[in-house]
């Protein structure tokens, strides 16, 4: 059990010019913790969660786990447990073997190193398959050996790194639920990394956003879709991405295809001085009505059904060219291909406004 | 089998040359010195077209096995030969293993230069071995050679490297060594770059030391290369019969089993094929049997193989 933070912690890979996949990271992990790096690839959250594992220096700033500086501790010193997206499961060794060997380095008993590993088998469904090697298993039965490796050690810290990405969708939605199950249960502070923002919001107390090495964002799963911090998590956060568009406005609010949707006081002020803004809106906040009413005229160009309800993509005109919007309609009702629409803003408090250019969000 | 034949013709034919060329490069003259060896075939009783004579050699049972058996000096010591050859065979493969992965542990490091390391490394490789071999002959001459004229610069004994002593089995053992590693090291380079990176970062995570990697991640990731490079290595140094023979010559205190059944079929008085056949064929029987006990001590440990 400990507590994990970053203090302006940065990784620089040497190169012309030096690539910062790290940029001045800081963060607060509390104990018992369930942290999601997410982000696109490249983002630099991989590289963050291997800096506090260990395997990859600190370049500037430093890392604490339990208030003990161990910026420059090796991984063995750190009593923390990692996870792996290929599992790097040692493949000559049976599945206790794997999960004990940590045990095992550490001179423990072998009649306790059995113990813990049936108790951590039992708590992941393996006891048929101690005596088995890695080749023989499913790829989710892999992945739980992975997990039964880092709980049979105890650590104060667990890392995982995308431990789903191998998995296929509906074992994937499985296993999700049963990790998110197995930390509350174990109280381990956990650093988990994936590039999923579905998971990111389902999985962690709290999700940090990283972009570029630059950490965009870290909140709750609730605010980050409510109030993303900037157009980048907007666009991240919540599937399918928000509407964003860069629209004109005016005293009386933003203009789309010849309607104005009002905008409240306090953000007008944010904006003041601007003629265009970054307009965000989710494809749920958005409704097709009546084609006597106001709203903006759509032509329907794809129509994805998904059951409970379907997502309809289109374009609509703004100023001179024209964009595509995504709205979320009933499944059981959905426009058919070519339809002419009239979508409108259904809840006025969902709207997004972002700095055009810095993507800063607006408003207070 | 009409049908079968009318099917598979295409392979059969595409696979028939192989199969003629192998029948008479590999099968005939096999079969031909199996049936030697139950002759008293040599130099005074084979056909000899140019003579004029017909062959008078005649068949003898299973004598030639029981003196070579019997271990009698005037048949090569059967028994001391096999010894020595073990001895030469499993100093060679040993060193070349251990050396060979060093230098690959060495090379698959991040340094600067490793392409030429690389190169320099397999150069001994790349050498004819002839030239190599007559190389090292004239660096262990006891007069001239380099390595005696340094022995004596710094005061050490230099011995008669290659004369009538067990230095040189040790000259030869050295010789094979500088000539064998190099297959080894790429061998066991490229076992070990196909080792995940992560195995290794998952053993630092679970506190393993770097000998503990070694003894854990390395070792293991490596064993389906070294079975096949050792049970190649054995095979290859059993039957290494250049390195001796330009080296030391008919020696008989380098003298291993492929090189006295040449000194039996090519010199001495007698020119005796069939005992050097019967060595020949005792040396495939050791061979199969190792290659069988081998095999089968891998599968036991669980190796696919």
């Amino acid at each position: 059990m400990a507590e994990v933070s970053y203090v302006k912690a940065s990784r620089v890979f040497s190169g012309n010019p030096p690539v910062r996949a790290v940029d001045e990271l800081s963060l607060e992990v509390s104990d018992g913790e369930f942290l999601v790096l997410v982000g696109p690839s490249g983002s630099g959250k991989s590289t963050a969660l291997r800096m506090l594992a260990g395997l990859e220096d600190v370049d500037e700033g430093a890392i604490h786990i339990g208030g003990k500086d161990v910026t420059n501790v090796p991984p063995k010193g750190r009593d923390i447990a990692m996870v792996f997206q290929s599992y790097a499961l040692y493949p000559h060794m049976t599945v206790a073997e794997n999960m004990g060997f940590a045990l095992k380095l550490r001179g423990v008993s072998k009649t306790e190193i059995k113990a813990k590993v049936e108790e951590a088998a039992k708590m992941l469904d393996l006891q048929k398959y101690l005596e088995r090697k890695p080749k023989a298993l499913s790829g989710g039965q892999r992945q739980r050996v992975a997990m039964g490796r880092a709980i049979v050690r105890e650590p104060s810290v667990f890392l995982m790194d995308e431990p789903l990405s191998n998995l296929d969708a509906k074992l994937r939605v499985e296993t999700r639920a049963n990790i998110a199950a197995l930390q509350q249960r174990l109280g381990t502070t956990t650093i988990y990394v994936t590039h999923d923002q579905v998971e990111a919001m389902t999985m962690g107390h709290r999700v940090a956003v990283l972009k570029d090495g630059l950490l965009q964002q870290c909140d709750t799963p609730r605010a980050l879709y409510d109030r993303p911090a900037n157009a980048f998590v907007a666009g991240f956060i919540g599937s399918p991405a928000m509407n964003l568009k860069t629209v004109p406005i005016s005293a009386e609010g933003a203009k789309l295809d010849g309607i104005v949707v009002p905008l409240s006081r306090a953000a007008l002020d944010a904006a003041g001085g601007l003629d265009e803004v970054t307009f965000g809106i989710r494809p749920e906040a958005l409704g097709i009505v009546p084609s006597g009413d106001e709203g903006m005229d759509m032509t329907v160009e794809l129509v994805e059904e998904l059951g409970a309800d379907a997502l309809v993509h289109g374009a609509v005109k703004i100023g001179e060219g024209s964009q595509r919007f995504v709205v979320r309609v009933d499944g059981r009702t959905p426009p058919t291909l070519g339809q002419h629409v009239k979508v409108a803003v259904r809840d006025h408090s969902e709207i997004h406004l972002f700095h055009p250019e810095s993507g800063e969000r607006l408003e207070a | 089998m009409r049908r079968f034949l009318e099917r598979h013709w295409y392979a059969y034919a595409m696979v028939l040359p192989v199969v003629v060329v192998i029948a008479v490069l590999v099968l005939y003259p096999l079969a031909q010195g199996v049936f030697f060896t139950f002759t008293n075939i040599n130099e005074a009783n084979i056909a000899n077209p140019v003579l004029d004579r017909p062959a008078t050699y005649s068949g003898v049972g299973f004598k030639n096995y029981l003196n070579v058996l019997s271990g009698d000096t005037s048949y090569g010591a059967f028994w001391g030969t096999l010894v020595r050859t073990l001895i030469w065979t499993f100093a060679c493969v040993f060193l070349h293993y251990v050396i060979g992965l060093g230098l690959a542990l060495l090379l698959n490091r991040e340094v600067r230069g490793r392409t030429l390391y690389r190169v320099l490394l397999i150069l001994p490789w790349a050498v004819p071995a002839f030239i190599s071999a007559f190389a090292w002959k004239y660096m262990f001459n006891a007069q001239y050679g380099i390595i005696n004229q340094l022995l004596r610069a710094v005061g050490l004994p230099d011995p008669v490297w290659l004369g009538q002593s067990d230095w040189a089995l040790f000259a030869v053992i050295v010789v094979n060594v500088w000539l064998g590693v190099p297959f080894m090291m790429v061998a066991l380079l490229g076992g070990l770059q196909s080792i995940p990176g992560d195995l290794y970062e998952a053993a630092e995570m679970d506190g393993a030391t770097p000998w503990q990697r070694f003894r854990n991640v390395t070792l293991p990731g490596l064993r389906s290369v070294s079975s096949t490079v050792i049970l190649l290595g054995i095979i290859w140094t059993f039957n290494m019969f250049p390195v001796i023979y330009l080296i030391a010559g008919p020696n008989p205190n380098t003298r291993i089993l492929v090189t006295y059944a040449f000194e039996r079929f090519f010199s001495g008085a007698s020119r005796d094929y069939a005992v050097a056949s019967t060595y020949g064929v005792l040396i495939l029987s050791v061979l199969l049997v190792f290659a069988t006990v081998y095999r089968r001590a891998l599968r036991k440990q669980g190796e696919v193989w």
